[in-house]
């Protein structure tokens, strides 16, 4: 998912232009719909997607791709949520639908499924896929169609619709360079690797590590690898020659597991701290349990699924509930709070008395304390900032449901603020 | 130097392992003229078999099965599929053409059923590692070694001293005279693809047991790396297939082991290296390290 994937990069933007170009030429944009708005009875301003009885959403997901389990969690998480919604009495008076269409991790058919759903509803609350979100970008800014991408690449940041929920990929690992240096003994001087994805995800973490590594007087030493790429000898073999205090990782899964396996296996113990993007409960499976559990750690803007926060307590409860069977993985809770955050937009949308596009985008950015209690609360009023800028240390735990625990609680990333001053100037 | 002896040591155990899948590129080219882009595919159709029987039959029994499914599965393929179309000049060369379609319709089916998991083989050898002085190397890829080096040796003189290679090789000389001596063409190439099958259904073994964590829906796609090295080794010679294999997990290693002394040439530079190589090796010596002259060539 967080992985763009390279040959996509031109098709995609052909196909983006081939798209825009059709939609302009035989004036059926969304645009033309948003005009179409009226009033209804209620006195609430409509647009597309919204009629006197329903509200409609879409989802662009894969269901049947590389990413059909985490895809799974997130429909059904976001499925519950609505239920749930539809119960209270719904929203504005209107019943809440999520039409879900399954794009297979295919760019092509996740432009077609776009231009197929987006006249008919008013926001997405999942989209799955980094390749896919950068196809559709301009669409939803074009469309004003408010969008929450399962993607976390500071490239996302600066558009008005487009919502990365959290912390992006770049504060991640400033987040674990200072975890490392407070707790993990990493002195000035020390030397450290960053194992990391080609592409948008590993070049945005890569950034931050680079930065915080600055700060902090230690040297990183960066392995790029190919999400093909799951033996990780190699990389360990040379990260070992270096002399690395300690270990990053923005990959996936399979590569944190190849990763920490070999480096314990060949008597490199040092501390490796990864991306919540590369880490799955099934890693707690293979062969590298044992030496995750004693090596690794998670930086993460969500807390565990095993949280004991009350909110994260009754929402997986209500899960286990409803989808028994269904394993509770991550995406679980980011689907499910991205469509609680969705749903105080649209609420604050009606209150101020529209939910045609333009108006949900903007009532959902004028808030700038939003919390679901799931985690930390965000602010979304700042279009070029992250949305938080606190973050969790989680570690693996076999025993645990998601595979993860907590080990620090939220707290702010120290030096975000600095590095975000930076980065803009 | 403990750098290097690692390096070495684990560019050598890749070796082995892309040695066994680029052994099946070689059976199969050698019996059919055809370069099989569906091998990718079987390899996670063997390994996605063992995946999922290995619970009930064990890991012994369940690699028995995989081994043998897979060798039907590339018998029936080739069999059912590429012997039916026309027989005619160039008929490798669609035939070819035709294993990519069969591979994007297997890894579809297979990438769907794996979706985003990681599935353990319940291969014996776990984490474990052997200390050879100061380095260490994986069990599963000191097995890797051993069983590609038994698997060479056989097929080697499976070619040299069965009636079936001489029959394969005869083929390969001359396809009518071999017919007009009375060589059952499609059965030998049938059970060429079949025994490449096999070579593929173990080779996934050693893709997805430690240091990798399991087999993916990607597996399948690490196998194309065999394909410079049997192009290496002139595609028709097993014995090339190994040395190919070996130089390609050498290059692999030492250019991922020194990637920040070659940041010169882009980070990430050790996916390109064994293609780098092979380029070169092909200006040298274009029909690759132990071709013959005048193998037609895909």
């Amino acid at each position: 998912m967080n992985t763009p994937h390279p040959g996509h990069r031109a098709t995609t933007a052909v196909l983006a232009a081939a798209l825009a170009l059709l939609v302009a030429a035989t004036g059926c944009s969304a645009k033309a719909d948003g005009g179409s708005g009226g009033q209804d009875a209620d006195g609430v301003r409509t647009g597309p997607g919204v009629s006197a009885e329903t509200i409609r959403l879409g989802a662009l997901t894969d269901l049947t791709g590389p990413y059909a389990t985490l895809g799974k969690s997130i429909v059904q998480a976001q499925q519950m949520w609505a239920d749930e919604t539809n119960a209270a009495g719904g929203i504005c008076g209107r019943k809440v639908e999520i039409t879900v269409k399954d794009h297979g991790y295919d760019v092509q058919r996740a432009v077609a499924a776009y231009a197929d759903i987006s006249p008919d509803v008013v926001a997405l609350p999942q989209v799955i896929g980094s390749p896919v979100v950068a196809a559709l970008l301009d669409d939803v800014q074009r469309d004003h169609l408010l969008t929450f991408p399962q993607a976390w690449a500071a490239s996302l940041l600066g558009k008005e619709s487009v919502q990365v929920v959290g912390t992006t990929y770049d504060l991640d690992m400033i987040a674990a360079v200072d975890f490392l240096t407070r707790t993990r003994g990493v002195r000035k001087g020390d030397t450290i690797g960053h194992v990391y994805f080609e592409g948008d995800y590993g070049a945005n973490a890569l950034e931050g590590s680079s930065w915080a590594a600055r700060k902090a007087g230690v040297k990183v030493v960066g392995q790029k690898i190919k999400a093909t790429d799951t033996d990780l000898s190699a990389q360990v073999s040379a990260l070992r020659k270096e002399g690395v205090k300690a270990i990053l990782i923005s990959a996936g899964p399979a590569q944190t597991a190849s990763l920490v396996g070999v480096a314990a296996s060949r008597g490199l113990r040092v501390p490796v701290v990864s991306s919540a993007p590369g880490f799955a409960p099934q890693l707690m499976k293979t062969p590298a349990a044992p030496a995750l559990a004693a090596l690794l750690h998670v930086v993460s803007s969500a807390p565990a699924v095993s949280s004991e926060l009350p909110g994260v307590r009754r929402m997986v409860t209500a899960y286990r509930k409803k989808y028994a069977g269904s394993p509770v993985d991550s995406g679980v809770l980011s689907g499910y709070n991205a469509a609680q955050l969705l749903g105080a937009g649209l609420k604050k949308a009606c209150a101020a008395g529209s939910l045609a596009r333009e108006d949900v985008v903007k009532a959902h950015r004028a808030q700038e304390n939003a919390d679901t209690g799931l985690g930390v609360p965000q602010d979304f009023s700042d279009v070029d900032r992250p949305a938080s800028l606190s973050t969790y240390v989680l570690k693996p735990d076999a025993k645990a449901l998601g595979g993860l625990v907590g080990a620090e609680e939220a707290h702010r990333i120290p030096g975000a603020e600095e590095y975000l001053k930076a980065r803009r100037s | 130097m403990t750098g290097l002896l690692d390096d070495l040591l684990g560019g050598l155990a890749l070796g082995a392992v892309y040695a066994l899948v680029a052994l099946g590129f070689v059976v199969i080219f050698k019996a059919s003229g055809v370069l099989s882009f569906a091998h990718g595919s079987l390899l996670l159709f063997g390994g996605y078999l063992i995946a999922v029987l290995h619970d009930d039959l064990g890991f012994a029994g369940a690699l028995a099965v995989a081994v043998l499914a897979t060798a039907l599965l590339a018998g029936a393929l080739d069999r059912l599929l590429l012997q039916r179309g026309d027989p005619g000049p160039g008929a490798a060369h669609v035939q070819t053409i035709v294993t990519i379609g069969v591979d994007i319709v297997l890894l579809t089916e297979l990438s769907r059923r794996i979706g985003g998991d990681l599935l353990p083989l319940g291969d014996p050898w776990g984490d474990a590692v052997t200390g050879l002085g100061p380095v260490t190397v994986a069990d599963s890829r000191l097995a890797a070694i051993v069983v590609s080096a038994v698997s060479i040796a056989s097929v080697f003189a499976l070619f040299r001293y069965t009636r079936w290679g001489l029959s394969l090789r005869a083929a390969g000389e001359d396809v009518e005279a071999a017919a007009l001596m009375g060589v059952r063409l499609s059965r030998v190439r049938t059970l060429a693809w079949c025994l490449a099958g096999g070579l593929a259904a173990l080779a996934a073994v050693f893709l997805a047991a430690f240091p990798a964590p399991g087999l993916e829906r990607t597996t399948g796609q690490i196998a194309l790396k065999a394909f410079p090295a049997a192009v290496l080794g002139g595609m028709a010679s097993p014995v090339g297939a190994l040395a190919g294999s070996l130089l390609i997990g050498l290059t692999e290693a030492l250019v991922a082991g020194h990637q920040s002394e070659l940041s010169l040439l882009g980070e990430g530079f050790a996916d390109v290296a064994p293609y780098a190589v092979m380029v070169l090796v092909l200006l040298v010596r274009p029909t690759g390290l132990f071709g013959t002259r005048g193998a037609a060539r895909v």
